[in-house]
């Protein structure tokens, strides 16, 4: 019973009541205590209920008395199916008070555990600690700038402060694959100085070394992820994937600064308009509105900016403008030199469109040109032919001879390398059409091998990730582990439930041995009842037969009946001796249990408490009287 | 805690022994600390009898990492295990990573002291002093009956006292107060996230 105790006080601890170091069972528990617990308890389950219910006991016996009532009265409502009653507080024994306290603590709603739905990931690990430093520093007490100690002075007078200033570093490393130059590594060598003496101000050099190490941090990241997203794709090497970009990207600048330094047709005035702000042409690349910051999560408070009784600034007005006489000859001399512009502007634009039209005829002359030089070229062509024709004219019928024989043997050659070149052609054909699939199967296989790669990236980042977030929640736990209060040791408690559990089987087992053995007893007794009726019967038969004629057998049969008689009381004595044990370990138990309940000391208390009440009845009675 | 490429290749030279021996790593430790919080900038502060032995680049490199390294501990506000993982992975001995714990240890809360100066921050408010004036009247109306307040605010901006004043009317004291009340609840729900 003291583990029960011990838990029934640790969770009354912890709703409110003030439970002494040395009561250790509920025995101990005085009226006193019995009611404040009981009425925290209730308070804790349901408010209203509770609400009304004092914690402590009035000193006067009839209000004492109604108190009793309205308790026993919440815990029935509550649900409480044991009898209660006012006696239960005033008058309180150990077994009632136990059940009682142990229904009201198993009523009090469970803390959840809240801590473990908290969300995981970086951010709320990094909100959890602002919170947590915010907590600290709001614990520490404000003191005037005279007293405080260098313990608050972070946070409570603050020294001086340097904006965030970043300066450019240059590292002595080099990136790997390139070599760098001997003058290059000399400089490093002998003149770089040192990181944290290269900005010009030394209070600027804890920001650009935080600043050059996350530039490079992100960049590497950028292009991790864009290598694994895009450049795997490409199937180039990554030199040669940086150089397209590269190539790409000042293509892309040459065009947006070209555009946006063109004039636009609509100005009047005609001069080229001043480019416009560096953010639209920004946006221009970008291709896209940027998109409004909407204010995201923030109280009320920090949305506001203003307060709500700012004067409203009267308006300003109208500045008025003075005609002075300069003005005027200024905007004469203005409207004259737009005028002169304008009609420059028309000149100009004639002359170029004279150059076009000039540029264009000479483009035609040029073409014609070419095309009489090709139809002459041609003609003179035809022109030998025919001479060559003519010289041949007088020896004619040698000349068709020797012609024709020459016609003949070129064909001849002609068919022969022909069918050379078939021979050649077939084998380069064929190797032609398997260098073909050796490429396309290749490809195929490359592919395939991309995709494997990305699964497997894919994989690794997925586990990576769900290892860190795994430690992570080790950590946490731990820390919160270490955080949660010691009072009542779990482990002790499952061990003893545990080891009651297996006891209670044993103890089944053992009943229903016990049980079956009754049982076998039982049925031996019925039948040798059984027998022995049976057996009687026919002694007595057979005797009383031979009890008529002889004197003996008259005599054995009365000793027999006589045996009989007292066999049976016999019997019938060991039975009422067993149901009279029985009955006597009945009371004994009975006598137990209530020696527990302390009833002679409770009937002196209500002896006295009677008295009192009566005293305090006629008290009352005198007291109406009087007035 | 993530680094880069080129500290953690300045880190992997400061992990070897036979580049850098132990009383080398340990000045150049103390050297590290030492030009993050002195406050005037020393270009010669790597020119140490003890660091001669290595090569000028590599004692340039494993300075910078170092320094890197120091400072983004600091940021983050690793403890012990996140360190000492962190150095394991980049080839330290146990014995090199106490060293640097310790001298860690020494130097952090200067070092915090120092990444907490950056930054900008509103002047402190010490102490205030009110004065309430009660306008009885004036040319134009005969029965003005109002009461301001003049409030004299004492700030304190980067160690030298500084006053605000100003006058305001009753509601827009109340404003004020109102929305200093609300700006403490802010404060506190910030601290029960």
């Amino acid at each position: 019973m003291e583990e029960v105790d011990k838990i029934l006080i640790h969770a009354l601890k912890q709703v409110g009541t003030e439970v002494s170091e040395e009561t250790g069972s509920v025995r101990q528990f005085s009226s006193e205590l019995i009611v404040e617990a009981v009425v925290r308890c209730v308070r804790v389950i349901d408010p209203g209920l509770g609400g009304a219910l004092p914690t402590s006991l009035p000193p006067g016996m009839s209000a004492r008395f109604r108190v009793g009532m309205s308790l026993a009265q919440a815990c029935q409502d509550i649900g409480y199916k044991g009898e209660i009653g006012y006696q239960t507080f005033l008058y309180s024994n150990e077994p009632e008070i136990r059940s009682l306290l142990m229904f009201l603590v198993e009523k009090l709603p469970r803390e959840s555990a809240e801590a473990s739905d908290q969300p995981q990931g970086k951010s709320a690990v990094l909100q959890r600690a602002i919170a947590a430093a915010i907590r600290a520093q709001l614990s520490v007490p404000w003191l005037p700038p005279n007293c405080r100690l260098p313990l608050h002075s972070q946070t409570q007078s603050p020294g001086a402060l340097h904006s965030f200033h970043v300066q450019p570093l240059s590292l002595a490393h080099c990136s790997p694959g390139k070599k760098p130059l001997k003058e290059v590594k000399d400089y490093h060598r002998d003149i770089l100085p040192p990181v944290t003496a290269q900005p010009s101000h030394h209070a600027s050099v804890v920001a650009s070394i935080l600043e050059q190490h996350t530039a490079e941090l992100s960049a590497a990241q950028e292009w991790d992820s864009e290598w694994n997203s895009q450049g795997l794709l490409s199937r180039l090497k990554p030199q040669e994937y940086r150089s397209r970009k590269l190539t790409r990207l000042r293509k892309r600048i040459e065009e947006q600064l070209r555009s946006a330094a063109l004039p636009s047709p609509e100005s009047a005035s005609g001069g080229p308009r001043p480019t416009g702000d560096l953010s639209e042409l920004l946006q221009a690349f970008r291709g896209s509105a940027p998109s409004d910051h909407t204010l995201t999560k923030g109280s009320h408070f920090t949305h506001t900016q203003k307060f709500t009784f700012t004067k409203t600034e009267p308006s300003t007005s109208i500045p008025f403008v003075h005609q002075s006489d300069s003005d005027v000859q200024l905007r004469q001399q203005e409207e004259q030199l737009s005028l002169q512009e304008q009609q420059l502007c028309s000149e100009v634009d004639q002359l170029t469109a004279d150059m076009k039209h000039m540029t264009v005829t000479h483009a035609q002359v040029l073409d014609e040109l070419k095309q009489r030089e090709l139809g002459n070229s041609e003609k003179e062509e035809k022109m030998q032919v025919k001479k060559k024709t003519i010289d041949l004219l007088p020896d004619s019928d040698d000349n068709l001879q020797k012609l024709k024989a020459l016609v003949e043997a070129s064909a001849k050659r002609v068919v022969h390398l022909a069918s050379q070149w078939e021979k050649h052609r077939a084998p380069l054909i064929d190797e032609h059409r398997r260098l073909k699939e050796i490429c396309s199967r290749q490809d195929l296989e490359s592919s395939q091998k991309l995709s494997e790669i990305k699964s497997v990236h894919d994989k690794i980042r997925v586990s990576t990730e769900e290892a860190k977030k795994k430690e992570e929640t080790y950590k946490q736990l731990v820390t919160e582990l270490e955080n949660l209060p010691q009072d009542a040791s779990r482990s002790a408690y499952t061990q003893r439930i545990l080891e009651i559990v297996s006891n209670i089987k044993k103890q089944k087992e053992e009943i229903t041995k016990i049980l079956s053995d009754t049982k076998d007893l039982q049925k031996e007794i019925n039948s040798l009842t059984g027998k022995l009726d049976r057996t009687f019967a026919v002694t007595d038969e057979l005797v009383f037969k031979d009890a008529k004629k002889d004197e003996s057998v008259r005599k054995s049969y009365k000793y027999l009946a006589a045996l009989h008689e007292n066999c049976n009381q016999l019997i019938q004595t060991i039975e009422y001796t067993g149901t009279i044990l029985r009955e006597i370990r009945d009371l004994e138990e009975q006598i137990e249990t209530e020696n527990g309940s302390k009833t002679v000391a409770n009937l002196e208390r209500i002896l006295s408490d009677y008295k009192a009440i009566r005293q305090e009845n006629s008290a009352l009675a005198a007291k109406v009287r009087e007035g | 805690m993530e680094l880069c490429e080129s500290v953690q290749r300045g880190l992997q030279q400061l992990a070897d022994p036979s580049v850098f021996i132990t009383s080398c790593y340990r000045e150049l430790l103390e050297v590290s600390y030492r030009s993050l919080l002195s406050s005037q900038a020393d270009p010669g502060v790597l020119d140490q009898a003890e660091l001669k032995q290595v090569e000028q680049i590599v004692l340039k490199q494993s300075h910078t990492a170092a320094t890197t390294f120091i400072l983004e501990a600091v940021k983050l506000n690793a403890d012990k295990s996140t360190i000492s993982s962190c150095l394991e992975e980049l080839t330290f001995s146990a014995e090199r990573i106490d060293i640097f714990y310790e001298a860690h240890q020494k130097h952090k809360k200067e070092l915090e002291r120092l990444l907490a100066s950056i930054g900008r921050c509103p002047p402190h408010i010490n102490d205030v002093s009110w004065r309430l004036q009660y306008h009885v009247k004036n040319n134009q109306v005969d029965k003005v009956n109002e009461p301001f307040y003049c409030i004299a605010l004492n700030t304190e901006n980067e160690g030298s006292p500084e006053d605000i004043n100003f006058t305001c009317t009753v509601e827009q004291l109340q404003d004020l107060v109102g929305k200093l009340k609300d700006a403490a609840k802010c404060v506190e729900k910030a601290s029960q996230m």
